[in-house]
């Protein structure tokens, strides 16, 4: 066992924190509540954030799971707006890699290339009114006409939707067939059919619009299909695999900015006659924060290094996932209670980390599925 | 094949995990026939059991490209993959 990185690894991290603390960090501003915002995307997608693991070939850095993860962490921590992190997360790991891994050659030459370098964003619509933890249960239908299938239905819940260009898109084809009948297509923002909703209002995560998505006899060509007819879940299971290592270390960076922090303001507010970190109920709570983000941070590590072997990580990328989203709420809530009413307020940069923290245990399947999923693998 | 003394044992053998491990022992009538997608008695997660299940009673690996609806539907079909793979 080697806890080493590589110069290389250390080099890529080095420039990514940099790059993100000069652009989207500092107490003059507060980072939590502006919109999205291009030019904040085209500085990350100029660093090469949207395509990390995409193949050299089609224009990506073709970085492995445990290298995108660590670079992914660097704009987590240097980056104070975790909006923009999560959705070029989401942007790589929902929507990219299931063309990297799923399309057919002319498709990945059509949009990789574009999507690797940031150019066009991406989204991935899975989530219905009826169907959320209970994915498989999607109602949104597809049947092939000719060249083309037809698509209806609606998507309740698309990050990135309002300003993506490519969105993948899961229907089934047959419900009788359940898991085994869902198919996964690539559909683009211009097709005649497909309408956006107005952007949804959210406690956290402003930076990352999101809305709803609707399919009226939307006409796909058949080359946008992503794998085979009923392969759906599985290119859906493996873009899981990648959200839930990989766009963690995220919020594995945002945790380690966020002990920085604390630590910083424990050392200098003074109360009672001392700093406050020398009264020992602060001093523990701020070893605790540490111990999680620690044992997240190895728990995510081991899975990506699993995935990179070709092992099986069910489990592992499950627990990964449970560890930081669950730290990730916690400390957020420690940081601010550690900050007293300056942790209340709005414009010091500690409370939207819990605001932006509480998705992190819903989305990508929530903390109870993560649950199931370990429990499963147990043998249960 | 459909009536060769190898194809009858996996076909039980299969029966029998569905039942116990999936099923719970719940009795809904589970015969060769039964819509195991449509009812929603394999799902995604049971999927990957089973093919866990096939491979160490089977020794045969069930390949990704195979594991489709039509060889999901019911235990004939999937009967029917596993006796093709064991060859
Ligand atoms: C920030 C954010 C971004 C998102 N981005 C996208 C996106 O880009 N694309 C997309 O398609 N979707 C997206 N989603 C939707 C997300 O995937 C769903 O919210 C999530 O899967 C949960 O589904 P649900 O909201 O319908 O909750 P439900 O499934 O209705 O769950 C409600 C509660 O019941 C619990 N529950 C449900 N089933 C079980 C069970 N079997 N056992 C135990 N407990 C259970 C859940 O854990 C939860 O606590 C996003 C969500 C968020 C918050």
């Amino acid at each position: 066992m080697d806890f080493h990185w590589s110069e290389s690894q250390d080099e890529l991290y080095r420039r990514a924190l940099e790059l993100a603390r000069r652009h989207f960090a500092g107490p003059s501003r507060v980072w939590a509540d502006h919109a999205f915002d291009r030019a904040h995307w085209d500085i990350c997608a100029e660093f090469g954030l949207m395509g990390l693991c995409v193949p050299e070939a089609h224009g990506g850095l073709g970085l492995d799971a445990l290298t995108t993860a660590r670079v992914v962490e660097a704009f987590g921590r240097g980056c104070e707006d975790t909006g923009l992190v999560f959705s070029a997360a989401a942007h790589l790991f929902a929507a990219v890699m299931p063309i990297v891994e799923y399309g057919d050659d002319p498709l990945k030459a059509a949009l990789l290339p574009g999507l690797a370098r940031g150019a066009a964003i991406g989204a991935n619509a899975i989530t219905e009114g009826e169907a959320g933890s209970d994915a498989f249960a999607l109602r949104t239908e597809a049947r092939r006409d000719g060249d083309f299938y037809v698509l209806d239905g609606a998507k309740s819940y698309v990050s990135n939707g309002p300003v993506a260009d490519e969105f993948v898109v899961y229907a089934t084809m047959n419900r009788k067939h359940g898991y085994l009948g869902i198919t996964a297509f690539v559909v683009a923002r211009d097709t005649p059919g497909l309408r956006l909703g107005a952007p949804l209002a959210k406690m956290g995560l402003k930076s990352s619009p999101a809305c709803s998505l609707y399919l009226e006899n939307c006409r796909v060509p058949v080359g946008r299909r992503l794998g085979r007819e009923g392969q759906g879940g599985a290119v859906f299971q493996a873009s899981m695999q990648w959200e839930r290592s990989c766009l963690f270390a995220g919020y594995v960076g945002m945790m380690e900015r966020q002990l920085e922090q604390a630590v910083e303001y424990a050392r200098t507010r003074r109360q009672g006659g001392k700093p406050i970190g020398k009264h020992q109920a602060v001093a523990h709570r701020l070893a605790d924060m540490k111990l999680r983000l620690e044992a997240a941070r190895l728990l995510l590590y081991r899975a990506c290094w699993l995935r990179d072997r070709g092992e099986p990580a069910v489990a592992a990328v499950s627990l990964a996932k449970l560890a930081v989203s669950e730290a990730a709420r916690q400390s957020s809530l420690d940081a601010i209670q550690l900050h007293g009413g300056v942790g209340f307020a709005a414009d010091y940069n500690v409370e939207h980390m819990l605001r932006d923290s509480v998705p992190a245990t819903l989305f990508s399947g929530t903390s109870e599925i993560q649950r199931d999923l370990v429990a499963r693998e147990l043998g249960l | 094949m459909s009536n060769s003394p190898a194809t009858h044992d996996i076909e039980q053998a299969l029966k029998q995990y569905v039942a116990r491990e999936i099923l719970d022992g719940k009795d809904i009538g589970l015969d060769a026939d039964t819509p195991l997608l449509e009812w929603g008695v394999i799902n995604s997660l049971e999927i990957a059991r089973l093919l866990g299940f096939v491979r160490e009673q089977f020794g045969v690996v069930v390949p990704l490209e195979s594991v489709t609806a039509e060889h999901f539907k019911d235990l004939r079909a999937l009967t029917g993959l596993v006796a093709s793979l064991k060859g």
